[in-house]
């Protein structure tokens, strides 16, 4: 058994169907990309994995646990966490407490927390700025933090939603790597993305989605040169990038 | 010579284990923008202790005991609204609940309001459970929050006026006229001055405390993103209920002093949103909601500012408190957001860059 | 009761709701457009009666003639009052509007105290105690020149928001900022102006209570908390709803001060709106949540 399993997941807003009857599994260690033009359901999927929206059908196993009907709260201290598209850092607090606050949900001790968050931060090159005002800090280091602060949580499995998404190229490279070495730690990785070379270097496994439904499935290779896939994003994305 | 005045990490504290007596001293009292709070808000509190010794006029005692008082109910506010983001409006319900129960058990029962003081926090904290049970249940947030906390104040008042029990319309007096200390009665000021100090000390600390801890954590990350602190495992129900418990207790422990200081208690008076600007949010707004030292440093701000503002302009001139308290609020939210503690961290932190730096 | 005091109550239950629905109507543009609650709102009802009073005490001027003046001076007050403050935190945190706007209401209090005293003033004019009877029951005339003005104003701020060019504007701000903006719509004067005209009209209905009326400094705060439940009631910005509104909650309030009395009539309306915060806070007019 996978040890995330989304079994038929269906989401309606009003008349709207947003996601309809998905299916997908990650493994630990493995990364699987979430792909699809925009308005595919790929944010509403996430959301409803990570416990923000109630599936309409359908459910969400984790580590042989039915999440589907838990808060968000209780899917993280079981060890599936998720970042947001639109980077929230605590904007009051520096970089080190933004991170402690992750670090907090496998302990009670001040200098355990500390020290978890002062690892992550190295971890992922941002040792330097444990002091700074998370209001005061760059896109790119947001980012970081963002991602640094759901790895302080000890996960077995995170939900990366559009990491990427407005860094420069060299950006990307670094978070490239941060994903990689995730990866390589035995952490399952679920990522939504729209820029394809971060889909191509980094997936094992690629889902594309279209209005909802699950259309494609395999290697970033098989995918990329599905034809209902090039079909989906015709006028989108420039797939072979 | 001056020490490296920079917070905490790890490696600094191993940097620090050498050190003159006096390095280690400053470093101790002003080493972090947390611990420079803390010391001023204990000199503050020294402040007010040597007070009596430096004069016996009742009305400026009487003004420093006040502003004790509304210190430590900014404390029990700024847990709520200040560290953790919920905009308590009525916080005055709790301070009204403490004051009732102290007064109706001294005058019905005989109880020392030493221990009614303590039931008086029991039971505003229960009221706390049962608000923050509501909002949390029904999803009310902010305006609503707000708009609730009004309607509950409107509507406990119109109960009280009609409750016999509790002095109904004409309210209630503190019954004794022999001083007493068991029965918290005293015909000097200066007691009451002590109270109210060992309570303020009890709320600092305890506001220290919460804000060190992982509780502390919890409540900013509430008050900064909840659904952030959510995503990262933090169960955002139980802590902003916690945080309105432990606001409520404390609040309500202070109304029953409170009202024990003033003798008196009546509805229109206590479950009012004027008051409520004055006791409970000028202070910390002033001073800087959700910092440590604003609440203390607000309070000691208003209370003789408005005073002294009122002693020149004309005697028995109403509102000129209303006027000072608002002006105070409106200037506050417009030109320092941060209050004044929040001028002060800007310049702790200027004055702790090594020279070399800007 | 009997069939004469029921209709009796309801005349003078829409009375009380035709002045109730002009305070709300303000209040609920306001929300609408800004999406903020002006918790100082009353206050400017206040402003409006005091206004009425001072023309009267010192022009002899009947206050029905200072409706108008009262709407363009407070009006414009309040214009001040939102480009000055309240525009600089609009897109802060939302706990720094309430303070804001809970500060302005002190102190407006607090200045109401000290320039018009805290003693409670009233104004006497000659018909103040005439009464038109008609069908078996009696319309007090104040009352009854106060209702017809009220829901001719709430008539024609309708018609202005409806079909003139400004007025659609307004509503255009209140869809979307964005896209009024990018039809050309100068957000900020719009936001000027709804904040004008919300507390302008608030204010006349100040002046309209003016005959007879027992004023003091805090008599605003009523208002406020009464005109939030209308709002929530008849949901948030919504026009309508604000109107009716008014009228239901004046309606119910002044059968509850029949079998309750008069300083506990308030519950009623304390008790509709925490049932409408917990159960369908949306309003009457409003959505479901998801």
């Amino acid at each position: 058994m996978a040890l995330l399993e989304v079994e038929n997941i269906t989401k309606r807003f009003g008349g709207l169907v947003a996601v309809r009857d998905l299916s997908l599994t990650v493994d630990k260690g493995e990364i699987v990309a979430l792909i699809g033009p925009n308005g595919a359901g790929k944010t509403t999927a996430f959301n409803v994995i990570a416990g923000y929206y109630k599936a309409d059908a359908g459910k969400v196993v984790y580590d042989g646990v039915d999440i589907t009907r838990l808060h968000p709260h209780q899917i993280c201290n079981l060890g599936l966490v998720r970042t947001f598209q639109v980077v929230r850092p605590f904007r009051g607090i520096n970089v080190l407490d933004n991170v402690m606050v992750g670090a907090f949900a496998r302990t009670n001790n001040n200098k355990v927390a500390q020290a978890k968050a002062e690892e992550v931060l190295d971890f992922l090159g941002m040792g330097e700025e444990v002091k700074r005002m998370a209001s005061g800090l760059p896109i790119a280091s947001r980012k970081r933090l963002e991602i640094a602060r759901a790895l302080a949580t000890e996960p077995k499995a995170i939900l990366l939603d559009e990491t990427m998404a407005g860094l420069r190229p060299i950006e990307t490279d670094e978070v490239i790597a941060m994903v990689r070495k995730m990866s390589q730690s035995g952490i399952a990785i679920l990522l939504v993305e729209h820029v394809m070379k971060v889909v191509m270097s980094l997936a094992d496994r690629v889902l594309v989605l279209h209005h909802g439904e699950k259309i494609a499935e395999g290697t970033p290779n098989e995918v990329v040169q599905d034809p209902q896939v090039i079909d989906a994003y015709l006028g989108e994305t420039n797939v072979a990038n | 010579m001056s020490s490296k005045k920079s917070t905490q990490t790890t490696q600094e504290i191993a940097k620090q284990a050498s050190g003159t007596l006096y390095q280690k001293i400053v470093h101790f009292l002003f080493g972090s923008w947390e611990s420079t709070q803390l010391t001023f808000s204990f000199l503050l509190v020294i402040l007010m202790a040597v007070f009596p010794f430096f004069t016996k006029s009742p009305y400026w005692l009487g003004i420093v005991v006040l502003s004790a008082v509304y210190a430590y109910i900014g404390i029990s506010w700024n847990i709520v609204s200040g560290l953790t983001g919920q905009l308590l409006i009525a916080h005055i319900i709790f301070i009204a609940l403490g004051g009732y129960t102290t007064i109706v058990l001294l005058n019905t029962y005989s109880v020392s309001p030493w221990i009614g003081l303590l039931v008086g926090g029991v039971v505003a904290a229960l009221a706390g459970v049962v608000i923050a049970f509501i909002t949390l249940r029904y999803g009310l947030k902010m305006d609503y929050f707000a708009l609730f906390t009004i309607a509950l104040l409107v509507a406990l008042r119109t109960l009280f006026l009609k409750w016999d029990y509790v002095g109904g319309a004409v309210g209630m007096w503190v019954r004794l006229k022999n001083p007493s200390f068991i029965k918290m009665v005293f015909n000097d000021k200066a007691p009451y001055l002590y109270i109210a100090l060992l309570l303020l000390v009890i709320g600092i600390i305890i506001q220290y405390l919460i804000y060190r801890s992982k509780t502390g954590k919890f409540f900013i990350a509430i008050r900064e993103d909840e659904d952030a602190a959510a995503a990262l495992g933090v169960n955002t129900p139980w802590y902003k209920t916690l945080s309105v418990v432990i606001g409520a207790a404390m609040a309500g422990i202070g109304g029953g002093f409170y009202m024990m200081y003033v003798t008196f208690i009546d509805p229109t008076g206590v479950f009012n949103l004027g008051m409520n600007v004055e006791i409970v949010m000028a202070g910390p707004i002033i001073g800087g909601l959700g910092s440590l030292l604003g609440p203390i440093l607000g309070a000691l701000v208003n209370k003789p500012i408005a005073e002294l503002v009122r002693g020149y302009l004309s005697e028995g001139t109403s509102g000129i408190s209303l006027i000072v308290y608002g002006s105070f609020l409106v200037t506050s939210i417009m030109f320092m957001p941060r209050g004044l503690a929040g001028l002060l961290h800007n310049l702790y932190q200027k004055l702790s860059k090594p020279v070399s730096e800007r | 009761m009997t069939p004469e005091i029921f209709f009796q109550t309801i005349v003078n239950g829409l009375f009380t709701g035709g002045i109730y629905a002009l305070v709300s109507i303000g209040l609920t543009m306001i929300y609408g457009v800004m999406v903020i609650v002006n918790f100082a709102h009353g206050e400017f009802l206040m402003l409006g009666i005091y206004t009425a009073f001072w023309a009267f005490t010192l022009f002899g001027m009947d206050p029905y003639l200072t409706a108008p003046l009262a709407m363009v001076l407070i009006g414009g007050l309040g214009a001040l009052m939102q480009r000055g403050l309240v525009h600089r935190v609009l897109d802060a945190h939302p706990l720094n509007m309430i303070v804001l706007l809970v500060g302005v209401s002190t102190l407006m209090i607090g200045l109401a105290q000290f320039f018009f005293s805290a003693e409670p003033r009233s104004i006497h004019v000659s018909y103040e105690t005439a009464v038109l009877s008609a069908l078996g029951l009696r319309f007090s005339i104040p009352r009854l020149v106060a209702f017809v003005s009220s829901m001719f104003l709430a008539g024609s701020l309708y018609l202005f928001l409806q079909y003139t060019r400004v007025g659609k504007a307004i509503r255009a701000v209140s869809q979307s900022r964005e896209a009024a903006q990018l039809m050309g719509i100068n957000v900020n004067a719009m936001y000027m102006l709804t904040f004008a005209i919300g507390t302008g009209v608030t204010a006349v209905a100040g002046t309209l209570l003016a005959p007879n009326y027992r004023m003091i400094p805090t008599m605003g705060s009523a208002y406020s908390v009464i005109a939030f439940v209308i709002v929530v009631l008849g949901t948030m910005g919504n026009f309508v709803g604000a109107f009716v509104g008014g009228l239901i909650i004046g309606v119910v309030e002044t059968f509850a001060g029949f079998y309750l009395g008069g300083d506990v009539k308030i519950i009623a309306s304390m008790f509709i709106f925490i049932l409408i915060l917990l159960f369908k806070p949306s309003g009457l007019f409003g959505r479901k949540r998801t």
